[in-house]
């Protein structure tokens, strides 16, 4: 026990020092961060140390937060002091040595549930006005504190707890709680335990606050996403920006595997490079076309068989990548033909369809299923299969 | 020569295309592009979309929860690589921790109060590092990641 005692305290002074350093280089930063951003970076720091990203998580977000778990096992709370400590430091700049240090502070299983107290002010600071969570973790905290007491943890968590006091904003039911265990060395200000009715109608102050921001970020997207602006309703416009971002994240993949097949020119220098971008190269225009078709769709009726169809093909394509990759690739230079009608459709995501090209998309289609028969011994059924329902659909649609 | 196209240097676009660039230009000085068997397609494809990922990543470099969210699946993935014996620590680790956040995702359902709550996970499994994040940084992450990922496709290197 005393090893584990002396082991958690080395820890202590890291964390100190640590606490410490960050306190001098990124002060400001910090008072920045916590008036604007608050939820953003420690979310942020959650995203990078992924260790401990619920039980933060559970800390931060007004839900109900389980004290008891997190009483029980203990190094996750250690994970919490890593999280809160190393997330006002260096602000995401150098994450390699931090991962390794707290790859290697997690392991100490021997948390002392008063360090925890004190990364739990911490944390608890930066959601200051989040009083739920605060008197939540206030209570765990005291339980905490009162079921397992050593004078030396105390000694640290003094001293570490003037260190950090001075950060702590919503400190009040710390303090209240705190007092009844440890002695009144913290330099606290002893204010009232909030009773429910307050909290309750600060909660509701919150969701409205947050509503606004969540519309007008909402709003925002709107802007984002091409074709939004005929659907009303948060849940259909959600519905929408998650399959854009699916067609925006498989047309990536696409057009790395048509790199990986076909050797472009990479010899352009870059004003060449971004001269071109006026006029993006023909052979993408089949792709972006065939794909931008669902995106462009005006009657979304229609949009999820469609969308689905466009899933099977892309699972398809994850099987025979290579294999339509060189279908399409071979395809492109028949497209050329096609190309004076394509330019404009392919070079924005906005797309008017003209009504003569999902003849052409059609015979297009033909024209790949025709070389991929002659050119290669894959079975092509699937990925045909996939085309010509697509291209079905599209006519129905016009 | 003035060119009238010519974006400014340091604008995403510009710094994402080369990066990009150089790492194309590596991928094809490993391996010539004459062997067209499948599976080296399939192998340089990989690559390429991982450095295509790791361009856009570092171009944000951590401005962005789902930046860093993704640079640190990519370092962890490179680690594991390297080092199996690491590699094992850090999967069990990371499994643990994995099981433990799913665990408690399922018990308690993430209520903002916004009720949107399927379609938010579903958003969140797609945007990088979106598990962490409460509606309203998903949206936020939501747009820089679509502004991104339409960089990436509108670029000049034959993307788009």
């Amino acid at each position: 026990m005393n090893r584990a005692l002396a082991e958690t305290l080395t820890v202590l002074d890291r964390q100190r020092a640590r606490v410490k350093w960050q306190q001098e280089s990124c002060f400001s930063e910090l008072s920045g961060v916590f008036s604007n951003q608050t939820s953003t970076h420690v979310h942020g720091f959650q995203g990078d140390l992924i260790s401990d990203e619920s039980v933060l998580d559970d800390l931060v977000m007004t839900r109900q937060v389980k004290p008891d778990p997190h009483l029980e096992t203990s190094w996750p709370e250690l994970g919490k002091v890593d999280m809160a400590g190393m997330g006002f430091g260096p602000c995401g700049y150098s994450n390699g040595p931090s991962f390794d240090m707290n790859y290697a502070i997690s392991r100490t299983f021997s948390c002392p549930p008063a360090v925890a107290a004190t990364i739990a002010k911490e944390a608890t600071e930066v959601k200051g006005k989040e009083s739920i969570v605060s008197e939540n973790m206030g209570s765990a905290v005291a339980r905490e504190s009162s079921k397992k007491r050593k004078a030396d943890k105390l000694h640290n968590l003094k001293v570490a707890a003037d260190d950090d006091s001075k950060k702590t904003k919503a400190c009040g039911e710390e303090g209240e709680e705190s007092k009844i265990t440890r002695p009144p060395n913290t330099n606290k200000s002893s204010t009232k335990q909030e009773p429910s009715a307050d909290t309750s109608k600060e909660n509701s102050k919150l969701t409205e606050v947050r509503r606004e921001k969540i519309s007008e970020r909402m709003k925002y997207l709107q802007d984002l996403v091409p074709g939004c602006n005929k659907i009303t309703g948060k849940a259909g416009m959600l519905d929408e920006i998650i399959n854009y971002v699916q067609s925006l994240q498989r047309q990536v993949e696409f057009l790395s595997m048509k790199l990986a097949a076909v050797n472009p020119r990479l010899d352009f220098d870059i004003d060449n490079l971004f001269a071109k971008d006026v006029f993006p190269p023909c052979i993408t225009n089949f792709p972006t076309v065939g794909i931008s078709s669902e995106m462009a769709n005006p009657s979304y009726l229609h949009f999820n068989p469609v969308q689905q169809v466009v899933a099977c093909s892309g699972v398809e394509m994850g099987l025979n990548s290579p294999d339509i990759a060189l279908r399409r690739t071979i395809s492109a230079p028949e497209s050329t033909i096609l190309d004076a009608s394509f330019l404009d459709t392919s070079c924005f995501t906005q797309i008017q369809p003209s009504p003569t090209w999902d003849v052409e998309l059609q015979n297009v289609y033909n024209v790949a299923f025709e070389h991929g028969r002659s050119t290669t011994p894959f079975p092509s059924q699937p990925f045909a299969a996939a085309g010509s329902i697509e291209a079905s659909h599209l006519k129905m649609e016009m | 020569m003035n060119n009238p196209h010519h974006l400014n240097p340091t604008s995403l676009k510009s710094r994402f295309t080369t990066r990009f660039l150089r790492a194309l230009t590596k991928i094809r000085a490993q391996k010539p592009i004459s062997s067209s068997s499948p599976t080296e397609i399939f192998r340089r494809y990989r690559r390429i979309k991982v450095a295509a990922d790791k361009s856009m990543a570092y171009s944000v470099r951590s401005r962005r929860i789902w930046s860093r969210a993704m640079l640190w699946k990519l370092r962890s993935r490179s680690y594991r690589r390297q080092d199996p014996c690491s590699g094992r620590r850090s999967g069990k680790t990371n499994q643990a921790i994995m099981k433990k956040s799913s665990n408690e995702n399922t018990t308690t359902r993430r209520e903002d109060g916004v009720g949107f709550v399927e379609e938010a996970d579903e958003l969140r499994q797609l945007v990088p590092g979106g598990e962490t994040m409460n509606l309203c940084n998903l949206l936020d992450e939501t747009a820089h990641y679509i502004k991104c990922l339409t960089t990436q496709l509108f670029s000049p290197i034959g993307k788009g």
